[in-house]
């Protein structure tokens, strides 16, 4: 006896219970209890997928296994606490909690509590975290070295990132706008540095997208009546499916689509897997280009100097910020390339150095157009150009130099060391303040060394020569990585004053360095940024009756030199960069050997000097002629960006409306020709439904066809009662079964009803007695329409079509035609809700 | 076949029968032989017929259309009626009215407390001259019963009314008794609330294919009622209108309306629903089920359609379920009521079975 009752479940104690429901709760459960870790899994896979692409800014891989911790204790902790049912608010609570303890376990263990609860000390070193962070963002340039300040906000953020995909995916049931989160981070690498997302970034977070996706329809939340029957492996195969070849149609547009050479961020916006698109955003990516081992991009140019030409693009003046930039100038001060003229800052009296050089830029692209100092004419130019006096420099109007060929001369007064010393010491009060400006943080080492450089110096000139020769000088070394490796990279003040320290650096800083002291031993300055002359290619070139050199320029070649104002002069370029460029005549001292040709790194300089080559054929076109290319100009046409970006976005906004014109093409077709298998009058009835869905009339769960239309007759179609109930007063002679239509075919009230009658018959009515036909042969469809007429069903929705238009409100239409809601992915799942899980008749 | 069964004949009684009395109006339906419908009807016959005898009875009761409709969709569904509601509103009349416009015997039962189960079924006395048992055929031997307020009658005397009708035979001394067809029983019942009444237990209450509520007439119709009732009932202006033949041909063409699959899965899916409610003790029984779509095939027919659409079985479901279905006691404390519940379960159950066909023809 007591074994019988130690046997019995304790609910039979408890009363009498209905046996029927245990069985639905005893299914849903396992089903749900996976639902969490499935789910963690893929946020996971997509979180740390996509943030592999940010090894495109961090040097190494050694931040990634504190953001696979990171990420892993908070979404081990979110779906623990999901599986022990936890309320979703409760749940995403203890992630940030976990988040939280593990960011102090892995930062700031020494000062905190058993290495996991933070305390004032932790605080601290938070803070002393974030202003190295924030220093190596602000002033690195990418990739930055990931030290503890940067792996610490990497890993913060993408913590709080997986914990906000979590939210959206799970707690809110939107899985697909957990695509936001991954976009944050995907945004980081793609802003700061083109190119910079790579292919295993892009894998990574589009898989885990998927995943989320596909599991976000698989454990969709319980909701309506038949929650357990709707959820299928076919659905998570649809989803996936789906979204995977959105993810391919969208890797094959990147292929079409230029991407953004102007704005913000030229090439930012591009994943670029297949190609280099180079450009010269000042400052900012000089340092990358120096940097690309295959060099990024080509530009080709001939002329009839007798050496090498730098090309300059802008300059930099203002460098009271940050980093240094090109002052904003706003459309007043760009006059149009037409007016271009000689170079009013300069005293054309003496002697006048004309050159005439032919560039072409093949697949450079940059807003601004590389000519060698200083342009007084460009011909040959596509597209608008502007040109700024102040500055010299040649801007893009909604264009940029990629694909051009054009010549340009360029005079300059001939410059020699007698000229420059006879220099008036003041500088001009015409000139714009801004070249003479510093900002009052200028550290103190800078004018120490100024003081200490310039000591002996009595002259302008002479104060310039003993700064680019204090720079040149031995204590300096020429390094691409050392500012890199040592956090000083970029541009700005403090960036400057560690390069002092340091002594090694490339040429922003030593041009930045001479430019900054040059304005404090009073003379104007301003950094030039653009093209070292490059490589002689070795062929020749007609020009305006001579052969001339070709030369070639890459990325290797980027560069920035200063350019120090002397009154009557000027703009003089120097260069204060050892083992880049050349030297100018005038800026070499008579004991000094000048150009450091004699480093062992001065390659750049070698081959430079060559003299002209005599005139050959002698063509009289001013325009040059190749006679030896390296190889045609890229495939790839320069056509209209702003075309193709909006031709995607309107691809995309119309994606909705092709789906549903397809649909109905489809329909169409069905109902024209209706082939074995295919049932015209279940065709023009789904129509109905989208039509009546597209303009606010949807479906419900339990709608019979008559409710439906009838709830259809009492709005948009208003114009008569539907036959829905049994009339009391049958309609007299009303012989054939469902013929009782008040109101023509031709009547949107009408239409509808011949769509209803049609649907009827077909689904419910017996299959032989269809009116139209009498069974001939055991036919299973209906009668088929001669050739050429309409079929009346498609007649039918036409009426409904105008009639639904006609009574909705101008908005309502819009959006019917135009992002028809039944076409929405989002308005799928409530219309996949009314479906029964029961199978078609016969 | 028994020959006798269609030969009964009671006590010509005229009409209408005092109260508290059992009265037959029997008539041999015409002549002999099985009333099958020999004479084949058209639909267009079935349509003048069903709209004329509505007509009648609506000149009778003033705004209850949708009763009268219920009424003749019972009748021609073989099923037979339950009408529910206070004294006055006309529940009697209704099925006086029905009765009487079809030209066919009726017998009027008004059940009191003391009514023996002879009483209705017949009871077999020894005839001295033919040294015989014979049958003396009770009330219930009639094409159309009207059971007046069967809910006064003691369990005994109900239970013998309920087994003639589902058996539409009558069994006494070991000897069955068919009954006539058509055979339909309106029977009418004040609420349980009401003092001196036997709630029909659930057994019986699922013999009876539909339930309705007579539910009092709106404002116009309650003034017309006043005028036309004043000084002599219409019912007296009542012709009958079908015969019984007829109405036997209508039937075998509510018989021959054609169930698609879509709609018997349809009607079974909502039974299922009834039967995992939470709030409801007792869901639709198999037989409800059958009754439902019998019902449905019915209002098809006079809904002139040849096919059952689910609108016919929405239209008939509250009728036809309501009044079988128990709710949980919660559920009743707290004001719900089966035809609440049977609306929300319809509400939630997808009809059509085309939305999965559709992603067939999408294919």
């Amino acid at each position: 006896m007591s074994t019988d009752t130690s046997q019995r479940p304790p609910s039979d104690g408890a009363g009498p219970r209905t046996p029927r429901r245990l069985p639905a709760a005893a299914i849903s459960r396992p089903r749900l209890s996976a639902a969490p870790w499935a789910m963690a899994g893929a946020i996971f896979v997509a979180v740390v997928g996509t943030s592999l692409g940010l090894n495109g800014v961090l040097r190494g891989w050694s931040w990634l296994i504190l953001v696979i911790l990171t990420v892993a204790a908070v979404l081990l902790t979110t779906a623990t606490a999901r599986s022990l049912r936890v309320p979703q608010a409760g749940a995403q609570l203890l992630g940030l909690l976990a988040l939280i303890a593990v960011l102090t376990e892995l930062f700031f263990s020494s000062s905190a509590v058993l290495g996991l609860f933070p305390t004032k000390d932790t605080l601290d070193a938070l803070g002393g975290l974030l202003r190295q962070a924030s220093d190596t963002i602000i002033s690195g340039a990418a990739p930055v070295f990931p030290d503890t300040g940067v792996v610490f906000v990497i890993c913060a953020g993408i913590g709080l990132t997986a914990l906000l995909v979590d939210a959206l995916a799970v707690a809110l049931a939107m899985p697909a706008s957990s695509g936001l989160g991954l976009l944050a981070i995907v945004l980081i690498p793609a802003l700061i540095k083109p190119d910079s997302l790579g292919i295993p970034g892009f894998l990574g977070g589009a898989a885990g997208y998927l995943l989320i996706l596909g599991f976000g329809q698989w454990y969709a939340p319980p909701g309506g009546t038949d929650q357990a029957a709707t959820r299928s492996t076919g659905q998570f195969r649809r989803a996936a499916g789906l979204a995977a070849a959105a993810v391919v149609i969208t890797a094959l547009a990147a292929l079409l689509v230029p991407g953004f050479s102007t704005g913000t961020f030229p090439q930012g916006s591009h994943l670029n897997a297949f190609g280099k698109v180079s450009g010269l955003n000042p400052m900012l990516t000089l340092g990358n280009d120096l940097r690309q081992p295959g060099g990024a991009g080509k530009l080709v140019y001939a002329t009839d100097a007798s050496s090498g030409l730098y090309l300059r693009t802008t300059t930099l003046e203002d460098f009271s910020g940050r980093s240094w930039e090109p002052t904003v100038r706003d459309a007043t001060q760009r006059l149009d390339l037409s007016a271009i003229g000689d170079d009013k800052s300069t005293n054309l009296g003496g002697d006048l150095l004309t050159t005439i050089t032919v560039v072409e830029s093949s697949d450079f692209s940059t807003p601004w157009l590389p000519v060698p100092y200083a342009p007084a004419s460009v011909s040959g130019l596509a597209g608008r150009w502007s040109w700024d006096p102040e500055t010299l420099a040649i801007e893009g109007i909604n264009t940029t130099s990629l694909q051009q060929k054009y010549t340009v001369r360029s005079v300059m007064p001939a410059l020699t060391s007698s000229v420059l010393s006879q220099a008036a010491q003041a500088p001009p009060k015409a000139l714009d303040p801004v070249f003479m400006s510093l900002p009052k943080d200028t550290p103190d080492i800078v004018r120490q060394r100024t003081g200490d450089v310039t000591a002996g110096a009595q002259t302008p000139y002479e104060k310039a020569l003993a700064i680019q020769n204090y720079l040149r000088g031995p204590q300096f070394s020429y390094s691409e990585q050392t500012p890199v490796a040592n956090g000083y990279d970029g541009s700005g003040m403090d960036v400057l004053a560690k390069f002092l320290q340091v002594k090694s650096g490339y040429c922003v800083h030593f041009s930045a360095a001479m430019a900054v002291m040059a304005r404090v031993a009073g003379i104007p300055s301003r950094i030039a940024v653009g093209y070292a002359p490059g490589q002689l290619t070795g062929a020749t070139v007609s020009l305006g009756g001579a052969q001339v050199n070709e030369y070639q320029v890459d990325g290797h070649s980027a560069h920035a030199w200063p350019e120090l104002y002397f009154t009557g002069l000027g703009w003089v370029p120097f260069e204060p960069t050892p083992g880049r460029g050349q030297v100018p005549s005038y800026a070499r001292l008579p004991g000094t050997p000048g150009a450091a040709s004699g480093r062992p790194d001065d390659s750049l300089n070698s081959g430079l000097n060559v003299p002209a080559p005599s005139s050959g054929t002698g063509s009289a076109s001013p325009t040059p002629v190749v006679t030896n290319a390296s190889g045609p100009p890229a495939a790839n046409a320069a056509a209209p960006l702003w075309l193709s970006a909006a031709g995607a976005t309107l691809l995309l906004l119309a994606t909705p409306l092709l789906v549903r014109t397809g649909k109905r093409a489809r329909r169409r077709s069905t109902l024209r020709t209706a082939g074995p298998g295919q049932i015209p009058e279940l065709a023009a009835w789904a129509e109905l439904e989208e039509l009546a869905y597209d303009y606010g009339m949807p479906t419900a769960t339990g709608d019979t066809p008559r409710t439906f239309t009838a709830r259809l007759l009492r709005g948009p179609l208003r114009g008569g009662q539907p036959n829905v109930r049994l009339s009391p007063e049958p309609g007299p002679g009303a012989g054939t079964a469902g013929t009782a239509i008040s109101g023509g075919p031709e009547t949107g009230p009408g239409a509808v009803r011949v769509l209803l009658t049609a649907y009827e018959q077909r689904v419910y009515g017996p299959a032989e007695a269809a009116p139209e036909e009498p069974s001939a042969g055991g036919a299973d469809s209906p009668a088929k329409e001669p050739e050429g007429t309409q079929h009346p069903l498609l007649e039918a929705l036409a009426v409904v079509h105008r009639a639904l238009r006609a009574a909705s409100t101008p908005g309502r239409r819009l959006r019917a035609e135009l992002a028809p809601p039944s076409a929405l992915p989002w308005n799928r799942g409530s219309r996949a809700a009314n479906r029964p899980p029961s199978k078609p008749p016969g | 076949m028994d020959p006798q069964n269609h030969t009964l004949t009671g006590q010509p009684v005229p009409w209408p029968a005092p109260a508290g009395s059992v009265s037959t109006n029997g008539r041999a339906p015409d002549g002999s032989g099985p009333v099958t419908a020999q004479t084949l009807m058209t639909a267009d016959q079935f349509q003048d017929l069903s709209r004329r005898i509505l007509t009648s009875i609506n000149t009778v009761i003033d705004g209850k259309a949708r009763a009268a409709e219920i009424a003749l969709t019972v009748l021609l569904a073989r099923g037979h009626l339950l009408v529910e509601d206070v004294p006055g509103v006309g529940k009697t009349l209704l099925a006086k009215t029905l009765a009487r416009t079809i030209d066919c015997s009726v017998s009027r039962i008004q059940f009191t407390p003391d009514l023996l189960p002879s009483d209705i079924t017949g009871v077999s006395i020894y005839n001295q001259s033919t040294q015989n048992f014979e049958f003396r055929a009770g009330a219930v031997f009639a094409n159309i019963v009207i059971g007046d307020e069967i809910n006064r009658a003691s369990a005994k005397t109900q239970s013998a009314l309920l087994e003639s009708m589902e058996e539409h035979r009558v069994t006494t001394d070991g000897t069955s008794h068919r009954l006539p067809e058509p055979f339909m029983v309106v029977a009418t019942q004040n609420p349980i609330e009401m003092e001196g009444t036997y709630p029909l237990p659930e057994a019986q209450r699922d013999r009876f294919m539909a339930r309705i509520s007579m539910g009092y007439p709106d404002r116009a119709s309650e003034i017309d009622m006043l005028s036309t009732h004043q000084s002599v009932s219409p019912l007296e202006a009542v012709r009958s209108i079908a015969t019984v033949r007829e109405v036997a041909a209508m039937m075998d063409i509510v018989d021959a309306v054609y169930v698609s699959s879509a709609v018997k899965e349809y009607i079974v899916r909502l039974g299922q629903a009834t039967r995992e409610n939470t709030q409801l003790r007792l869901g639709a029984s198999p037989r409800a089920l059958l009754q439902l779509l019998r019902a449905a095939k019915a209002h098809a027919a006079l809904d002139q359609r040849n096919f059952v659409v689910p609108d016919d079985v929405v239209t008939m479901a509250d009728v036809v379920l309501a009044h079988r279905l128990i709710l949980e006691r919660r559920s009743a404390s707290t004001g719900q009521t089966a035809s609440g519940v049977i609306a929300a379960l319809l509400d939630g159950q997808p009809v059509s079975p085309a939305r999965s066909t559709r992603s067939g023809v999408q294919r």
